[in-house]
């Protein structure tokens, strides 16, 4: 075969990748160079412009991040933590193994928009039922208008809709580990929590760390939640930094200055992942 | 310092694993237990370290209840066939793991992870991942975690059948010497093995497992001279010993119309009538005043040839010293040297030994 005819079956593939990834990302950069508003639609060039204004003068962006960063953090470890208890449960022969996997799983199953309506209906500070129940102790917490409390209520959602795929990518890690480290174990002299500590764990490690990553880029991303359930309310307490660029782009129509937003995001948070990744593997791989 | 089991029987479904088991085992003695794969020696061990309760009977150990003592507080060490170690420690790290857990002392650990290191000589090896060891080195390193922990009881369940010949071979010598220190100590030493001749070369006390009943128990001597039954005598030799049904007429032993031979002494004392005849396969010769026998199959080991043949219905195989060919179907004469005879009971239980047991 022609040399030249091998690169023809690539040439799909890197048709689809320039059209869906290196296009999109190449348009993004120059449209954030741009001053393209409602007013003044058109890629003229305008520099660094957007990024000095983003560092200079945009405070609201990164007060966004910060909150972006404390709602995914706490988001996955509370998932990580409730998801990997559930997986040790459902671990060993236990009664009614099956059923618990599944039932388990339902809320990952469910459409996040959807739930996260039912559970602004839920949470809801004059009508909802959570509320019903604590007017009986004489208290009416205010869910989705209170600066702290809506912030727990994403967290609440966030973690009861995405601790089941956590469950279920720690349930495959642990039904895959060796047995024979855990026979080991028990003749050296572990008991149960040690055996956790000292096998468990470290061996969990590798699949751990790749959960948590998946589930904090996923996290990176809350849109969906904050949208419907408190529209990054009250004032600006829960809003994201998605959601910030969605409100630059898409509501007030700055689309050179929430490109420059999302490209500045997009580096950020690949630093950040990759901090994050090291930090994982130097904390929870032991003996490395 | 003993370990005494009563009656310990385990049943899965409708078969036994262990089937009214009793023992008893002191301190600075190995026990080696033999039988063929499933008999129930793994079930045994595992029983003993607690990683199985006995649906009946029961473990003392020192005077005191075993069964109630959980596996991680039973003071134990176990050497498994497979090579089970922890994959994400270190080799050091592996070896001090027993020690860590009972909360000893970091330079006391130190000092007994260095020493149980040179012992199964993997001295400079500690820094090293599990994964980049070879399979007898990773063995090493199992051992030296049961050695590290001077447990009360050492178990060790086929530790050397995932090796290679040689390496089997050398660890073998390695693990004799290790043991004899060992077991002189303060320990009870089981090993278990379905190679009679691994049996006999660690010698101790030989305990010989059928069908998850301890068939006999004796020294290894003891066992080689008087096995109890065709059972025991097969079990515990390789080839397994040649039996073959015959009587005893008129001061001869007649195996066929044209296989007859005179009884040897020892049987003197034995009544006329049926037996089961039990010879080893070295007590097996080639002479050319032999009876005839025709080839079946040669086998080359080593230096020496196991040689397959057949008369009639009596089939026997014959170990012979050096490399020699015989085409299949080829006519051989064989000897039998009688002075190495057994003759056991039609059920199989032991009559008559070269060596003097019963009559």
């Amino acid at each position: 075969m022609n040399f030249k005819h091998k690169y023809m079956f690539l040439l799909p593939g890197l048709l689809v990748l320039l059209a869906i990834l290196i296009f999109p990302i190449g348009f993004t950069v120059r449209l954030s160079l741009s001053s393209w508003d409602s007013f003044y639609p058109g890629l003229d060039f305008i520099g660094l412009e957007n990024y000095i204004r983003l560092f200079t003068d945009d405070s609201r962006f990164w007060e966004a991040f910060g909150r972006l960063s404390l709602l995914s953090l706490t988001t996955v470890f509370l998932q990580y933590i409730i998801g990997f208890s559930l997986a040790l449960l459902v671990w060993k022969e236990i009664r009614f193994q099956r059923l618990f996997r599944v039932l388990f799983l339902i809320p990952m199953m469910t459409t996040p928009v959807i739930m996260t309506v039912v559970w602004r209906t839920f949470f809801n500070e004059s009508l909802g039922p959570v509320n019903d129940f604590f007017n009986l102790f004489g208290m009416q917490p205010l869910w989705l208008s209170s600066e702290i409390l809506s912030k727990f209520t994403v967290v609440l959602v966030e973690v009861w809709q995405w601790t089941p795929f956590m469950f279920l990518l720690l349930l495959a890690g642990l039904l895959s580990l060796p047995k024979e480290p855990y026979l080991a174990a028990s003749i050296d002299g572990a008991g149960p929590v040690r055996t956790f500590v000292y096998v468990t764990f470290p061996l969990m490690a590798p699949i751990s760390i790749g959960a948590i990553i998946i589930r904090l880029i996923e996290a990176s991303k809350i849109m969906d939640t904050v949208y419907v359930l408190t529209s990054g309310g009250p004032g600006t307490s829960t809003e994201t930094s998605s959601f910030y660029i969605f409100i630059k782009g898409l509501r007030e129509f700055q689309f050179g200055y929430s490109a420059a937003l999302s490209i500045t995001y997009l580096v950020v948070m690949i630093i950040s992942f990759t901090v994050i990744a090291k930090i994982l593997v130097k904390m929870m791989v032991r003996g490395e | 310092m003993t370990l005494i089991a009563s009656n310990l029987s385990i049943k899965y479904e409708r078969n036994f694993h262990l089937n009214d088991v009793s023992f008893s085992m002191s301190k600075g003695e190995i026990y080696t237990i033999i039988g063929r794969t499933l008999a129930g020696k793994t079930t045994l061990l595992k029983t003993i370290a607690g990683l199985i309760s006995p649906d009946s009977g029961g473990l003392a150990f020192d005077g005191h209840d075993f069964g109630s003592i959980p596996v991680w507080k039973r003071e134990i060490a176990m050497v498994y066939q497979q090579f089970i170690n922890y994959p994400h420690l270190t080799v050091y790290q592996n070896v001090a793991f027993p020690l860590k857990q009972r909360g000893i002392q970091k330079t006391e650990i130190h000092r007994r992870v260095k020493a149980a290191l040179s012992q199964v000589g993997l001295g400079g090896f500690g820094d090293r991942k599990i994964q980049a060891l070879s399979g007898g080195q990773q063995q090493r390193v199992a051992l030296a975690r049961s050695l590290v922990k001077e447990a009360k009881i050492v178990l060790l369940d086929e530790p050397l059948v995932n090796l290679d010949y040689k390496l089997r071979e050398q660890l073998r010598e390695e693990f004799r010497g290790i043991f004899d220190t060992k077991a002189s100590e303060d320990s009870i030493l089981i090993y278990s093995s379905t190679d009679p001749v691994e049996a006999m070369q660690l010698g101790g006390q030989i305990l010989v497992m059928d069908e998850g009943r301890i068939l006999q128990q004796a020294s290894a001597k003891e066992i080689y001279e008087n096995p109890i039954s065709a059972k025991v005598s097969q079990i515990t030799n390789d080839p397994a010993m040649n039996l073959f049904d015959g009587r005893i007429e008129d001061g001869c032993i007649v195996l066929s119309p044209e296989i007859k031979f005179n009884l040897p002494s020892h049987f003197n004392g034995l009544p006329q009538g049926d037996f089961t005849f039990g010879l080893r396969a070295a007590a097996i010769s080639l002479d050319d005043n032999g009876f005839p026998f025709s080839v079946e199959l040669s086998e080359i080991s080593g230096s020496e040839t196991f040689l397959h043949v057949r008369h009639e219905g009596l089939k026997i195989v014959g170990l012979l010293n050096l490399v020699q060919n015989f085409p299949v179907g080829g006519k051989v004469s064989i000897r039998f040297d009688t002075k190495h005879l057994y003759a056991f009971a039609r059920d199989g239980r032991l009559k008559s030994s070269p060596y003097g047991g019963l009559q």
